[in-house]
């Protein structure tokens, strides 16, 4: 038998007090936990979105003159980036990806390669925004390179008919569909020229949504913009390629033309959503605080009912150090309960609250969250103890008897 | 050899300062068999609690063995009333989570390792101690599941478990019926010869006293006068 095994006796011999005890610290952890979970599956969320929409760069030309474009939403009409500029960009971005690689210490052995990793070039999809009215509504008209739109938006879907093939089809937006109740196989009336519409694409919940398009060449015919383009959008090939830098490097040395970064937009975000929930843990950490100053109480009332036992322990030999062992020893194993309970209250308030705070959210309750839970409870149950063992171990073996 | 000399214990209440005890000095030999009688409030407990090392006295000294216990650090005063001393008090004293069996073995966890026997042999004397006593059938037996006398006879028992020197009972038969009370001290008797145990007993029992070497009389908190046992 040791200490520690009459810590274990004296917690499982009174099972109510160490409920109490416990389940003082489990519901502090259980939120702690709940918001950790939520929060984890939350951030991994967001890095979902990052990894399957980021990665990218809108590049625009500076000066949108068009006061009544969807300029907030990325689009600008009457502002131009000659084609011819888009070789120098594609270098001076292809550049600045090597550079930046290097920069975070990747050996480029070869051009095209990352320590021995090919990385395929970007895709460039450019666009030409110009407005007009069709059925009598006013609407943009979005010259694009199918091929190269299809790999930078890849999320772009038909949901009616088929993408269009030949110079004198387009494709429509949902919500401009529904609006002028057209169907596929319609005629419209584009610029002074007639359109078949072959399809019509699947909601994306973005401008495009209330969009025309067409091939790049046929919308610069038709709008006698030809050599023209509004923006680009840029898909990097690779997960981790350093977009930022290469964003920062055009702005530099590309005139005319503001490259942002996507990546950067959502790392702001997850940023935002990491202060906000640094925020709510602390509000959390405040109320495991509490839980402390509860159990803490719990603890000295215990020891003053306990004044007996723990004379009698001094009276057969009990050091002071051995006194301070045994109730530690009891924190700590009432912490761990503390800690195990929180876990399983908590894991089970994330499924419930997750949901609710994010759409879509997969809660993923990791192993790593019972060690959190586990040691948090542990060391509240510990620092509530310290003084009532200190205080324990101070008592004069007389005044304890005296208690009787 | 126990050499008590000059105590003194006095307690503040309030503004008034009652001598508990006073000028208390004599010695014990190793293997005295000796009992401290006395009307209640005389002072026996108190000077029990001085001698075991429990209470601190006011003024004086006890030495045990040369050493004054009093003028040791917590740890080493642990250590001595753990290795040397073994008590028997006048109430229930039994940890309520503990059965009978890992009652009497708990002093043996405060003793340092160097001067701990194996579990095995701990635990097989501890059941021999037991059984001893007449509680063979009750090694498991929580303190609840126990009658008043039982408890005290496991009380009894884990005295001996780190078979000390010298062992302090305060009415060791409090709770036992007569025969009982006849086993215990007949038990005590042997482990005396045995052991060369000394014993120190505080009783109201004048039969018990007559049973030990020699009996000490006290009144007032004062030594009056000793006797041999048999004649108090």
């Amino acid at each position: 038998m040791k200490i520690y095994q009459v810590a274990l006796k004296e917690i499982g011999k009174r099972k109510m007090r160490t409920i109490y005890t416990s389940f003082g610290i489990a519901v502090a952890v259980s939120m702690l936990i709940s918001v950790m979970i939520t929060a984890s599956s939350g951030q991994k969320e967001v890095f979902n979105v990052i990894a399957r929409y980021g990665h990218s760069l809108t590049i625009q030309p500076v000066d949108t003159k068009s006061g009544q474009s969807l300029k907030n939403f990325g689009i600008g009409t009457g502002s131009y980036i000659p084609e011819t500029a888009l070789p120098a960009i594609l270098e001076v971005y292809q550049t600045a990806i090597v550079a930046g690689w290097e920069k975070m210490g990747a050996l480029i052995f070869q051009e095209g390669t990352i320590g021995g990793a090919a990385f395929p070039p970007p895709t460039f999809a450019p666009r030409l925004y110009e407005e007009t009215t069709i059925k009598g509504k006013d609407v943009i008209v979005g010259g694009v390179v199918l091929e190269k739109e299809l790999i930078a938006r890849f999320w772009w879907d038909i949901a009616e008919g088929k993408f269009m093939e030949k110079d004198d089809e387009v494709i429509i937006g949902r919500l401009f569909a529904t609006m002028t109740q057209t169907k596929v196989g319609d005629l419209l009336d584009v610029g002074s020229t007639k359109m078949t519409v072959t399809g019509i694409l699947r909601e994306t919940d973005s401008p495009d949504d209330y969009m025309v398009f067409t091939s790049l060449k046929t919308c610069q015919t038709l709008f006698n913009k030809q050599g023209k383009i509004s923006m680009i959008n840029v898909r990097a090939m690779c997960p981790k390629c350093p977009v930022g830098e290469a964003a920062v490097e055009i702005n530099k040395k590309v005139l005319g033309v503001r490259a942002t970064s996507q990546m950067e937009i959502a790392t702001a975000q997850s940023q935002i959503f990491q202060k906000t929930t640094a925020l709510i843990v602390s509000f959390v950490v405040a109320s495991l605080i509490i839980s402390c100053i509860g159990v803490f109480n719990i603890i000295m009332g215990a020891i003053h009912g306990r004044m007996r036992e723990i004379g009698l322990l001094k009276a057969l030999g009990a050091s002071k150090n051995q006194l301070i062992r045994f109730f530690m020893y009891e924190a700590i194993l009432i912490g761990i309960t503390g800690g195990i309970i929180g876990f399983a209250l908590g894991s089970a308030l994330s499924h419930i609250v997750g949901p609710i705070l994010f759409k879509d959210i997969v809660i993923q309750v990791t192993p790593r969250f019972l060690v959190i839970a586990v040691l948090l409870g542990t060391l509240a149950s510990i620092v509530a103890s310290i003084y009532p063992a200190l205080y324990a171990s101070k008592i004069r073996i007389t005044e304890a008897f005296k208690s009787l | 050899m126990i050499d008590i000399h000059d105590i003194w214990k006095i307690y503040d209440v309030g503004e008034e300062k009652i001598e508990a005890l006073r000028e208390i000095s004599f010695k014990i030999e190793r293997g005295s068999f000796i009992s401290i009688v006395g009307h209640s409030g005389s002072g026996k407990t108190t000077l029990l609690s001085i001698l075991g090392g429990l209470t601190k006295p006011t003024r004086g000294s006890v030495s045990i063995d040369g050493a004054d216990i009093w003028s040791m650090n917590d740890k080493d005063l642990s250590s001595l009333r753990n290795q040397k001393i073994g008590f028997i008090f006048q109430f229930s004293s039994l940890i309520p989570t503990l059965c009978a069996v890992d009652n009497v073995a708990l002093p043996v966890i405060y003793r340092s390792r160097e001067h701990r026997h194996s579990w095995k042999a701990v635990y097989e004397y501890a059941e021999e101690l037991l059984s001893t006593l007449g509680l063979k059938h009750k090694l498991k037996a929580f303190p609840s599941e126990l009658s008043g006398g039982q408890q005290r006879r496991v009380a009894i028992a884990r005295a001996f478990i780190n078979k000390p020197a010298i062992i302090v009972a305060d009415e060791p038969t409090g709770d036992l019926d007569s025969q009982s009370e006849s086993d215990v001290m007949e038990f005590f008797s042997k482990i005396n010869e045995q052991y060369q145990t000394t014993f120190l007993l505080v009783t109201h029992n004048l039969a018990l006293a007559r049973m030990t070497d020699k009996v000490h009389n006290m009144k007032d908190g004062m030594l009056l006068h000793s006797n041999n046992g048999g004649s108090p």
